[in-house]
């Protein structure tokens, strides 16, 4: 069991206030957030992996990760994929409009242990959000770690988010990088690779030596991309770090939706390595 | 059972001092009031507004702690994107329960570890706090009730602020806490107890199955037909989850029109399709069979294993109002065969 937190919930957001609007693909949009009240913006910290509960007023609370990378300080960051009544609501947002963020919530991505080890990125659509903030919270600390390859994958090359920011990883000597596209997703000018995450992965030279791999994405790619990395690549389970998305409500252990048996993925994760998960039974 | 910190004997008309006492006090006196033929607690100014015989309440003390639906924070949208919302005060007024069950203070022990087990909820502490419970044994059961089997029983004062134990004239106190002893000193005519009191006979609820086998068989079959046995007998209304007294799943939701609204914390039930439905279409638990699964898992497995402690107390009330005859009586005994079957074959 992890300590206790000892501290009052009272279900009171932050007010934030949306900086600025990055529409990544024609569903998932990156919303800049900054704390309306400066001393709550300068005690707020997380670490890469917490999540938080974020609120349109009048269409309620959704749960995403924190986007960007504990380092940047004074603002967080969340990418949104359009997908019922909150996503919607938090995609109609303009501006300067005012949002609710609680949180941070959940344990993390184990950074710190990291340290010296080499790091394989794995991400799939979406699911390079969290591992977005752990890239980050690595690359402003480069060398405290080995090598690091990003192996990103989305269906096309539309919707491949944080565009900007996979040209920069790409023209980065110090970061290896694969990124594909679905076949049939690639368009005349597309110069990566064309196939799933898994193929293109199981194709690459990559050395579980000392490595530890984070993988995050759409749970059939996570289902086809675990056997390449332990089968193929060699990666023990513990080595392999993912996130559960069970449905939340509370984030903080009350509400009973988040179990998968005596787990509650809201404080025991979403961080988990795929042999917490195998342990578990399949209600994730 | 627990030794209490101090006992009192009083005499018939104690209560009725009492209540007439708090109400000149202006404290709020909640107890089992009968009003169209069901029994639940209710503000009372008078001791003979209380219900004469029941077995227990429908609705069980944990509404009083957490309410089926609680405004947890107000907001208003003037203009312009900007929104001003701020917390709200839980309705805490000082309390005082009377005629509650031992099943259902046993199950406030659950309430307490979910709501503080980590975080503090401050709406359900600050009731909490505020709030003295006076249990009283019970002298009569009925067929559904099990407190016998899973809990302490029909005489367990644990869990109570001050436990009453009726006598032939009068009644036996057991203050139990603090707050039981703040209490007690508005309480007329008590003596320090002598010890040769007898309390009148509580009701018999004998042990109808071996409670320790049940979750070594959980243990080993998550994955059974039993699971769907027990499910074809489930609508999947939630009418058990609603009226027991440890379940404690709930929803938040807002609630507005054009300029402003709540957001509201509502009872919610692991037994709903909807409840673990993530908006890809994936849903962890698909089915009810999975659905039944948790619910019993969750009482008599995942929270042993997490807090040590059961989260079935034996009221009956799910057996009571399953509009389909779902018995968790008959399941448990079920469970018990089938782990002697498996344990005597091995
Ligand atoms: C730990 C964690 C981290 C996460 N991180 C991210 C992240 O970084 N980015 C991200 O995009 N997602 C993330 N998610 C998933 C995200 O929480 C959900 O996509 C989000 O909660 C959906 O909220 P919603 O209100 O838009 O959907 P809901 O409204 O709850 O949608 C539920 C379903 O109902 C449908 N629906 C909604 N409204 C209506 C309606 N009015 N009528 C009919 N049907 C309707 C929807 O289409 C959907 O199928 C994460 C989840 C978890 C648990
Ligand atoms: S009350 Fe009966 S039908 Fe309704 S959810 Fe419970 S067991 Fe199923
Ligand atoms: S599961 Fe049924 S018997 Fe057990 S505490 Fe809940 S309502 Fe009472
Ligand atoms: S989200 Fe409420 S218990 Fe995990």
């Amino acid at each position: 069991m992890p300590a206790s937190t000892d501290q009052a919930i009272d279900y009171l957001p932050y007010k934030m206030r949306v900086e600025k609007i990055t529409e990544e693909t024609p569903d998932v949009t990156t919303l800049k957030l900054l704390f309306d009240d400066h001393q709550q913006a300068e005690k707020f910290t997380f670490k890469a992996g917490q999540f938080g509960l974020y609120s349109v007023f009048g269409y309620g609370e959704a749960t995403f990760c924190i986007a960007s990378s504990p380092t940047r300080k004074g603002y967080i960051e969340c990418s949104v994929k359009r997908a019922g009544r909150v996503t919607q609501a938090l995609h109609s947002l303009l501006e300067g409009d005012t949002i609710g963020f609680r949180g941070p919530y959940g344990n993390c991505f184990p950074v710190d242990e990291m340290k010296g080890r080499n790091i394989l990125f794995v991400g799939g659509g979406i699911g390079l959000a969290p591992v977005r903030s752990v890239i980050w919270n690595c690359l402003d600390r480069r060398d405290e770690f080995g090598d690091i390859t990003i192996c990103y994958g989305a269906r096309t090359v539309d919707d491949l988010v944080y565009k900007e920011e996979l040209k920069e990883w790409e023209g980065r000597d110090d970061i290896n990088t694969i990124f594909t596209v679905d076949p049939g997703g690639e368009t005349p000018d597309w110069s990566g690779k064309v196939g799933f995450v898994p193929t293109v992965l199981g194709e690459a030279k990559i050395s579980s030596d000392n490595a530890v791999c984070i993988l995050c994405g759409p749970p059939i790619m996570i289902k086809f991309t675990l056997p390449v990395l332990v089968d193929t690549h060699g990666f023990a389970k513990e080595n392999v770090i993912t996130t559960l998305e069970n449905r939340m409500k509370c984030g903080v252990g009350k509400c009973g939706r988040c179990n998968v048996g005596n787990k509650y993925v809201c404080k025991d994760g979403p961080v988990f390595t795929c042999a917490e998960i195998e342990e578990m039974p399949p209600e994730y | 059972m627990k030794e209490p910190e101090q006992k009192l004997v009083v005499p018939n008309g104690w209560l009725e001092a009492l209540v007439r006492k708090l109400r000149v006090q202006g404290t709020r006196v909640l107890a089992p009031v009968e009003r169209d033929g069901a029994v639940d607690f209710r503000e009372i100014n008078s001791a003979d507004e209380m219900a004469a015989n029941y077995v227990n309440t429908r609705v069980p003390l944990k509404e009083i702690l957490f309410p089926r639906t609680e405004t947890i924070l107000e907001f208003d949208q003037p203009s312009g994107g900007d929104v001003v919302f701020s917390g709200v005060e839980a309705n805490a007024a000082p309390t005082i329960v009377i005629g509650a069950r031992p099943c259902d203070l046993s199950a406030i022990g659950v309430l307490d570890t979910v709501f503080n087990w980590d975080y503090h909820d401050t709406f359900y502490g600050q009731r909490r706090a505020n709030t003295t419970f006076v249990g009283v044994a019970c002298r009569e059961a009925d067929g559904n009730c099990f407190c016998g089997s899973v809990a302490g029983g029909a005489g367990e004062n644990e869990g109570s602020d001050v436990f009453v134990r009726p006598t032939a004239d009068g009644a036996l106190l057991e203050i139990m806490t603090e707050r039981g002893k703040k209490l007690a000193q508005s309480i007329d005519d008590a003596a320090p107890a002598a010890g040769k009191e007898e309390p009148l006979p509580v009701a018999a609820t004998e042990e109808r199955f071996d409670v320790e086998k049940i979750k070594g068989w959980l243990d080993d079959h998550f994955d059974d037909d039993f699971w769907l046995d027990v499910s074809l007998k489930c609508l999947g209304c939630g009418a058990c989850s609603y009226l027991c007294p440890t379940c404690h799943c709930f929803d938040i939701v807002d609630e507005s029109d054009w300029r402003g609204g709540e957001r509201r914390r509502n009872w919610d039930c692991c037994s709903f399709a909807l409840f673990t439905l993530h908006t890809s279409g994936h849903n962890p638990r698909p089915d009810q069979q999975s659905r039944c699964r948790n619910r019993l898992m969750h009482k008599f497995k995942y929270f042993v294993e997490r807090f040590g402690r059961r989260a079935c107390v034996g009221c009956g009330r799910c057996i009571r109002v399953c509009g389909a005859g779902q018995n968790i009586v008959n399941v448990l005994i079920d469970i018990t065969r089938a782990e002697a079957a498996t344990s005597g074959s091995a």
